[in-house]
């Protein structure tokens, strides 16, 4: 690889984040790498992964349509995965840095550590995310949310490219007035008592910001990780009393739709669960947090241009 | 194992799990606190501060605990594994799509309703060759029809036709409806399930009605207990049946129902409750008005379907093996469904069921009635007069009717001068009609048509005279076969008898039982494998295909190698003018074998000897092979609730 000396980092940043909103991305932004370092576990910072790496570029994606959230949560499951569209404009931005500036970059496994398991993953990209100041963490479980596209889905970039980190995001979206309301009534948020397993909890102060945030992510994950569910069902199938219950629990409908999924591949069990994110009314709300909303100020902003 | 790693490579032991996994667990990501927003604000002294409660990594836990790295991912991975509660996303199938997830509304799986072991073992009764079952379904004689749909249909359709007109006054379907669901939520209170059994000692009552359709709501089974019956005979069928309830009347003066029920409460372990339906409910049962009144009305969760078991019948058997005889929706509701074109009723019918619903025909009556939307008369006790002021007041337009209830009316010189102009159908079944009784009734009809009917607690109706066919074919024989059914004669060399050939009655169609309950003697005797069951009834078919029943196979009496057929005897000695009614059956003998033995309930002031009843028999030209040899008065004549003789209690003396 040629190696590029008269690169302009400012030049070379817009390049690369007007590529990724070219592509797709809602937002995009630098991390501050040596924040990551400092604050990512060890095992999991950039540096335990690539030493070279001197910037982490985030980027955002959409993530459901509106439609979704009104159907079952079974159904829903199938059609969270938008996070793929995120991989794919990192992986193109990837590639677009080693084109035009020359400079290693990878796209960052956004995949789980298989020395740690299913649980654990390479990379925080929420982490990347919220330092790129492209979200900010919510009360729901820390998922990330933004004040002008709601809940997304987020990818990164590490490169060797030195670039000019961006802030963390002025201001917290959560939680919203109406979720300050419903808190000081009932001492729960939309998320907290929509959750089929309770696993959120917390407390807001009395500004209207997040004090506390307490998230059981084990239960979560029961809602969502049938991975477990496979040597469960294989372990009780070898401890079965007789030949009928061993067919019930390997072929009971659901559990062959594990085995289907791991035939096939195809997504998790039930996806992701996803009520906390129905019920959130900046996911749902903000101002183009689903296609037709980002269509409705498309709209706007065309007859603002016009007049 | 971690990294491919075994446990002795890694160093762990099972109690090192147990020592530090719940640590490890809580360090890690399985539960993150965050006060306050510090990374977004950059405050490097709360993040530091709260890296712990962030979760960290196996490396920063293994250091803080002294473990290795390995140690720590093995007891970390062990424990996600043990603390996963793998069904817990059961609670995402009910949301979405405006639904909200509600705590106090979900039942989590091990807590939600569980069959008891007698319920699933009672379906074994329904264990129906598969070819069978798939042949039935397909040809849509089996659908998905149960009791409590037909009566959710005509409650929301005609709510204030008369479903039931009897002592107490009328009930509407909408009234019939209300009071079943109410009791069917009180049932289910009370710890009753789905699949459980219900017993019930009860006469032609509206309570019974209430009973039937409430228990069948909830998904109960109905077991019915005929009212003769005492504690020494319903003990073994209680046991049999795995009841969890029974319903009985109040105390009268010959019978303390309650008493008795409650006596059997102490010694049938399955049975935990009492119910008493009509009087005063003493102390430890409970009252069925009260479990009516003080219910509600709300929707049952998990209401029976069509395959599920509906109602449980004995029919006869030694008090150790009883034969149970388990109906589903579908067996039972498609007899009614297949054979309603003979009947023709609608919703203006009014229906009197003579025979009593402690028994399958009586059932099936009632069954019949609900599937028309018609009104059920209800005759709680039989005596001829009785009868005869029912239809003179209730003016039934339909009645189904024991050739014994008929044979006492024109014995007691009733039929004669009695209204019945009110009945357009009359349907005699339960036992061998002699034709005389059968014109009888015909002729005391002025706008009626006398019809037969034969069936078995086995498979509800199987044979129907057309009632716009001849009066010879409707009170001579017993027509042809419900429609779809198959009959057959079997002769005791395992041949198919010709037409007019007597053999026994085997039958085949959808209604037929797969099984007897829990009795495989009784069911490798009665039953072929392939469907057709074994009536025990001697039948002969003519060639236009009518059949006529000619006596019971077990009734037959050996003697010396001859077979004799009692029932055209009983036939000619019950026209007697001194006899009421006559059984004849075997009495051993060391020379013959058997011998046959006349017993005889006189009219009353009358008397008659052997010598005399032969002489009848002579003049009525019965050849002498086939006179009793033996005479027996009987006082009161044993007969079943459909007043069939049981000559099985015949003793001579």
């Amino acid at each position: 690889m040629a190696v590029k000396t008269d690169i302009d980092p400012a030049v070379a940043k817009q390049t690369i984040l007007d590529y990724c909103l070219k592509k797709g991305a809602l937002v995009a932004g630098v991390a501050d790498i040596k924040a990551i370092e400092r604050i990512a576990p060890e095992g999991h910072r950039p540096s335990d992964m690539w030493p070279r790496a001197k910037s982490v570029i985030s980027l955002g994606v959409g993530g459901q349509t509106q439609g979704a959230w009104h159907i079952p949560a079974k159904a829903l499951g199938y059609f969270g995965s938008t996070e793929v569209r995120a991989y794919t404009i990192a992986y193109g931005a990837a590639f677009l840095i080693e084109n035009k500036f020359g400079k290693r970059a990878i796209y960052c496994p956004p995949d789980m550590d298989t020395e740690a398991g299913p649980r654990v993953p390479f990379q925080s990209l929420k982490l990347h995310a919220e330092l790129a100041g492209i979200g900010a963490r919510s009360l729901a479980g820390d998922i990330l949310l933004h004040p002008e596209f709601g809940y997304m889905y987020f990818a990164s970039i590490f490169t060797e490219l030195e670039l000019e980190p961006d802030p963390p995001m002025q201001d917290n979206p959560c939680p919203t007035t109406s979720c300050v309301d419903l808190f000081r009534k009932t001492g729960q948020t939309p998320c907290m008592k929509f959750c089929p397993v309770q696993c959120l909890s917390g407390d807001i102060d009395a500004d209207g910001n997040q004090a506390e945030m307490r998230y059981d992510m084990a239960a979560c994950a029961e809602m969502t990780q049938q991975f477990e569910s496979v040597p469960g069902v294989l372990a009780d199938a070898i401890r079965a009393k007789d030949e009928e219950e061993r067919e019930d629990l390997l072929f009971d409908a659901e559990n062959k739709i594990l085995w289907y999924k791991l035939s096939v591949g195809s997504g998790g069990l039930l996806g992701q669960c996803f009520e906390c994110m129905r019920v959130c009314p900046i996911a749902n709300q903000s101002p183009q947090a689903d296609p037709i909303r980002r269509y409705e100020h498309r709209l706007q902003a065309a007859a603002g241009d016009d007049s | 194992m971690t990294r491919g790693l075994k446990r002795s490579q890694v160093g762990m032991s099972e109690e090192m799990i147990q020592t530090y996994g719940d640590t490890i667990f809580d360090l890690s990501h399985n539960l993150q606190i965050r006060r306050g927003d510090p990374v977004r604000e950059l405050d490097w002294e709360e993040i530091e501060k709260q890296k712990e409660n962030a979760g960290i990594s196996d490396i920063e836990i293994a250091r803080k605990l002294g473990l290795t790295h390995d140690q720590t991912t093995y007891i970390r991975t062990i424990m996600e594994r043990r603390r996963f509660n793998r069904h817990n996303y059961h609670r995402l199938y009910d949301l979405g799509g405006g639904k909200r997830f509600r705590t106090d509304r979900f039942v989590p799986h091990p807590e939600r309703f569980t069959f008891r072991p007698e319920a699933i073992a009672l379906r074994k009764a329904l264990d129906f060759d598969p070819r069978t079952a798939s042949k039935y379904l397909k040809l849509g004689h089996w659908n998905g029809d149960t009791v409590t749909g037909w009566l959710d249909k005509w409650a929301k359709e005609t709510p204030d036709a008369v479903a039931v007109r009897g002592p107490g006054g009328d009930i509407t379907y909408a009234e019939q409806h209300e009071r079943a669901r109410r009791l069917a939520n009180s049932l289910l209170d009370l710890g009753i399930q789905k699949g459980d059994v219900v017993a019930i000692q009860l006469p032609n009552l509206s309570e019974f009605t209430t009973v039937y359709f409430g228990v069948l709501m909830m998904g109960g089974v109905l077991s019915t207990m005929h009212m003769p019956y005492r504690a020494g005979e319903m003990k073994p069928l209680l046991e049999h049946a795995n009841a969890r309830a029974v319903v009985c009347a109040g105390a009268a003066e010959n019978y303390d129902a309650p008493a008795t029920m409650l006596g059997l409460r102490d010694e049938v372990a399955t049975l935990e409750h009492v119910i008493v339906a009509t009087g005063d409910a003493p102390g430890g049962a409970l009252s069925l008005k009260t479990l009516i009144d003080d219910s509600r009305t709300t929707e049952i969760d998990n209401p029976p379907v069509a395959s599920d078991p509906a109602i449980l019948c004995f029919t006869s058997g030694t008090s150790a093996a009883p034969k149970a005889v388990v109906h589903s929706y579908q067996t039972m509701l498609a007899n009614n469904r297949i054979a309603a074109p003979i009947y023709g009723m609608t919703q203006d019918d009014v229906v009197l069921g003579g025979p009593p619903f402690t028994h399958a025909f009586g059932l099936c009556v009632l069954n019949f009635t609900l599937m028309a939307g018609a009104t059920s008369l209800l005759m709680p006790a039989f005596t001829p007069p009785a009868l005869i002021d029912l239809i003179e007041t209730g003016k039934p337009t339909v009645a189904f009717v024991a050739p014994a209830h008929v044979a006492a009316c024109l014995k007691s010189g009733l039929l004669e001068d009695s209204d019945l102009s009110s009945i357009r159908i009359a349907t005699i079944s339960g036992s061998a009609c002699p034709p005389d009784i059968a014109y009888a009734l015909e002729n005391a009809m002025p706008n009626g048509s006398v019809g037969q009917m034969w069936g078995m607690t086995e498979c509800f109706m199987g044979l129907h005279t057309p009632f716009d066919g001849p009066a010879d074919i409707r009170c001579e024989t017993l027509g042809q076969t419900t429609p779809t059914f198959e009959a057959r004669m079997v002769l005791e060399n395992g041949d198919i008898a010709a037409d007019g050939e007597e053999g026994e009655l085997e039958i085949r169609g959808c209604s037929v039982i797969a099984g007897y309950f829990n009795n495989a003697d009784a069911n490798r005797t009665a039953f072929s494998g392939d469907g057709w069951f074994k009536t025990g009834d001697l039948a002969c078919r003519d060639a236009n295909g009518n059949v006529q029943i000619t006596g019971r196979a077990k009734d037959l009496i050996n003697r010396g190698g001859i077979k004799i057929n009692p029932v055209d005897i009983e036939a000619v000695i019950d026209r007697h003018p001194a006899v009421l009614m006559s059984a004849i059956a075997p009495v051993p003998d060391d020379v013959l074998g058997e011998r046959a033995c006349a017993y005889i309930e006189l009219q009353p002031d009358s008397n008659v000897t052997l010598e005399e009843i032969c002489a009848w028999l002579d003049d009525n030209d019965v050849a002498k092979m086939k006179w009793p040899e033996k005479l027996e008065i009987v006082a009161r004549m044993p007969l079943t609730p459909t007043r069939k003789i049981i000559k099985g209690a015949l003793k001579p003396a």
